[in-house]
């Protein structure tokens, strides 16, 4: 038994219904409309920093490997051999100078042409190389060293799509005197029983950290003799902001001057003399006033449609496996020209709240498998996200901001979503349609 | 005395073991020396805490503020806590003297949590300190043999 379902009013203006959470063809359809037509976020340049050099990565749910060359040029290309289907690279990372499949020993360089086929006569005199070179997506391009790919060629230019969010990561870049970050320390691999949108939605929402993470807050603020949790009450001066193209922020910075570095907040970790030598080649650098701004972005909370978020000091990615799991993965970045007790710092302040067994991160992470376990409730058919509709105010650039508590930025989200899998001018429900088998059928 | 014998090292291990099973996290921080390093690497051994992040790097006063967490009854992750059961076994003494000695032990962790099972296998290395008359833990090193993989909750004590 099919139910024809009008997708577009799935997703409104203020809130979306619990099938886009729960409906296995409903993540097919965002696999294809969002992971495979759109910029997707597939690591820094850093990870591949040396000619050789290379990660193995997925495009929504494919396999890809992200490398860099002799000549240094980063390249992506799908991890298929285009001989009889294996993937070629095995490892989460490494380093070669060429890619071999082992099934039957096929070989490519990083730019992915076919330089290796073993006893190649027997495919026949009009057997042609060229054609079997590694597929590779559409477009690739680098933001500041975060790289991002689109399968589609049908895409805005990098740093269009990127739009109003360029400021913001601008001042994450900046962090470092000499505006480079590297992300080598590692990653934490973490995932979940459920969709990927909870991720997304909760990497930029101000309204839930007061009880989320109230244990994490009291335990610091015992310590530190501070109350952190008025940080997030609703007197909070800062805000929550629809960037445009889905991209979203909570706002540390608009209404305040920032003197000190505050990512590490949770943990005074280093020496003032660090400190002090920190701010003092920032100010070289930037001058006082911009030094101060880009302080201010320092606790960030940033997300970039559709899978990355930047949070603290980390660059997180968030994978979808299927419809009712993901995986998360978070990278924390160590700034270049920074004496080592800042970047020790910056390690030891994400790990206390980050990771598998950080002292936030899971207990957000427990809330998404409470919703997926809450969403199977029928009757109960919507999720809420109407949080300050009233008090949203436009800027000039089209920034749509309230109160860091609002429901903001999962708005961003949705109406980008809606746009991306409905069609462009999705603001009124549209025939998009989907045909979905009916449960129990 | 010659240092901490195999049979003590096997008690204290247990001992440790059994703290941590029954949830008795007073008792355990009792059972460490104040300056208590309390290491999960990530990548096989780990690198240089300095260079690397690790699952957990913990030094006192951060195992202390993750024990008191677990303890607000507002750590989600473990409401409900996961339930253990720890098997030690293959215990060597690598180095001893009358005043320390280390200690390396394989083990097995059982953890069930609202109806889903785990296993986590891995080495623990323990540096023991003679501390006021007794074995103390002055470090703890859980090496697990899936620290290179996802885990998606780990928030009890390992």
């Amino acid at each position: 038994m099919l139910e024809q379902v009008n997708l577009a009013e799935l997703v409104q203006d203020h809130r979306v219904h619990r099938k886009i959470y729960v409906t296995p063809e409903i993540f097919e359809l965002e696999i294809e409309r969002i992971f495979e037509r759109n910029w997707v976020y597939l690591g820094h340049e850093s990870e591949v920093a040396e000619p050789g050099d290379y990660k193995t990565v997925r495009i929504g749910t494919q396999p890809a490997i992200l490398s860099r060359d002799e000549d240094g040029r980063v390249h992506v290309v799908m991890n298929r051999c285009m001989h009889r289907g294996a993937t070629i690279c095995q490892q989460e990372r490494g380093n070669s100078n060429y890619l071999r499949c082992w099934y039957h020993g096929w070989t490519y360089n990083s730019r992915g042409e076919l330089i290796g086929v073993p006893y190649a006569g027997g495919f026949g005199s009009k057997f042609d190389r060229s054609k079997f070179a590694l597929i590779k997506p559409a477009k690739v391009a680098i933001y500041r060293g975060l790289v991002f790919t689109s399968l589609s060629a049908d895409v805005e230019e990098l740093p269009d799509y990127l739009g109003n969010a360029k400021y913001y990561l601008d001042l994450f870049m900046d962090l470092s005197p000499e505006g480079e970050i590297a992300a080598r320390a590692g990653t934490h691999k973490y995932g979940y029983d459920g969709n990927w949108k909870f991720q997304m939605e909760n990497g930029v929402d101000g309204y839930h950290a007061n009880f989320v993470h109230q244990s994490f807050f009291e335990v610091q603020g015992k310590r530190l003799g501070r109350k952190l949790m008025k940080l997030f009450n609703e007197s909070t001066a800062m805000e929550s902001k629809d960037l445009g193209h889905g991209h979203s922020i909570l706002d540390t910075a608009p209404k305040r001057r920032v003197e000190q570095p505050v990512n590490n907040l949770f943990r005074g970790m280093s020496s003032q003399a660090a400190t002090d030598a920190y701010l003092d080649s920032l100010q070289r650098r930037f001058g006082k006033q911009r030094t101060s701004e880009i302080l201010g972005a320092s606790n960030v909370n940033l997300a970039i449609f559709p899978n990355l978020l930047i949070i603290g000091v980390q660059l997180r990615q968030v994978i979808p496996i299927a419809f009712n799991r993901t995986e998360v993965f978070a990278t924390p970045t160590t700034l270049r020209g920074v004496p080592e007790e800042i970047n020790v710092a910056r390690l030891r302040a994400h790990e206390s709240f980050y990771g598998p067994a950080g002292g936030g991160a899971p207990d957000d992470v427990e809330m998404f498998n409470r919703c997926t376990a809450g969403l199977a409730v029928k009757g109960a058919e919507w999720l809420e996200l109407s949080r300050g509709l009233e008090r949203e105010v436009i800027t000039p650039d089209g920034i749509i901001a309230a109160h860091l508590t609002d429901e903001v930025p999962q708005r961003a989200l949705y109406r980008r979503w809606r746009e991306v899998i409905c069609g462009a001018a999705a603001t009124e429900p549209r025939p998009a349609k989907l045909a979905l088998i009916a449960s129990g059928s | 005395m010659a240092g901490l014998q195999r049979s003590h090292a096997e008690d204290l291990l247990y001992a440790e073991a059994r703290l941590l099973d029954e949830g008795r996290y007073a008792d355990w921080l009792n059972s460490l020396t104040d300056d208590i390093t309390y290491w999960i690497p990530m990548g096989g051994e780990g690198g240089d805490p300095a260079r690397a992040i690790s699952i957990v790097y913990d030094n006192g006063a951060r195992l202390r503020d993750r024990v008191a967490r677990l303890g607000t009854g507002l750590a989600h992750a473990q409401s409900p806590p996961s339930k253990t059961r720890r098997l030690i076994a293959n215990v060597q003494i690598e180095e001893t003297t009358d005043a320390a000695a280390k200690v390396a032990s394989a083990f097995i962790l059982y953890e069930l949590r609202r109806g889903r099972e785990r296993v986590f296998a891995g080495r623990y290395e323990h540096q023991m300190r003679f501390e006021a008359g007794r074995w103390k833990i002055a470090a703890k090193k859980a090496i697990l043999v899936n620290n290179d993989e996802v885990i998606d909750n780990l928030t009890f004590i390992v």
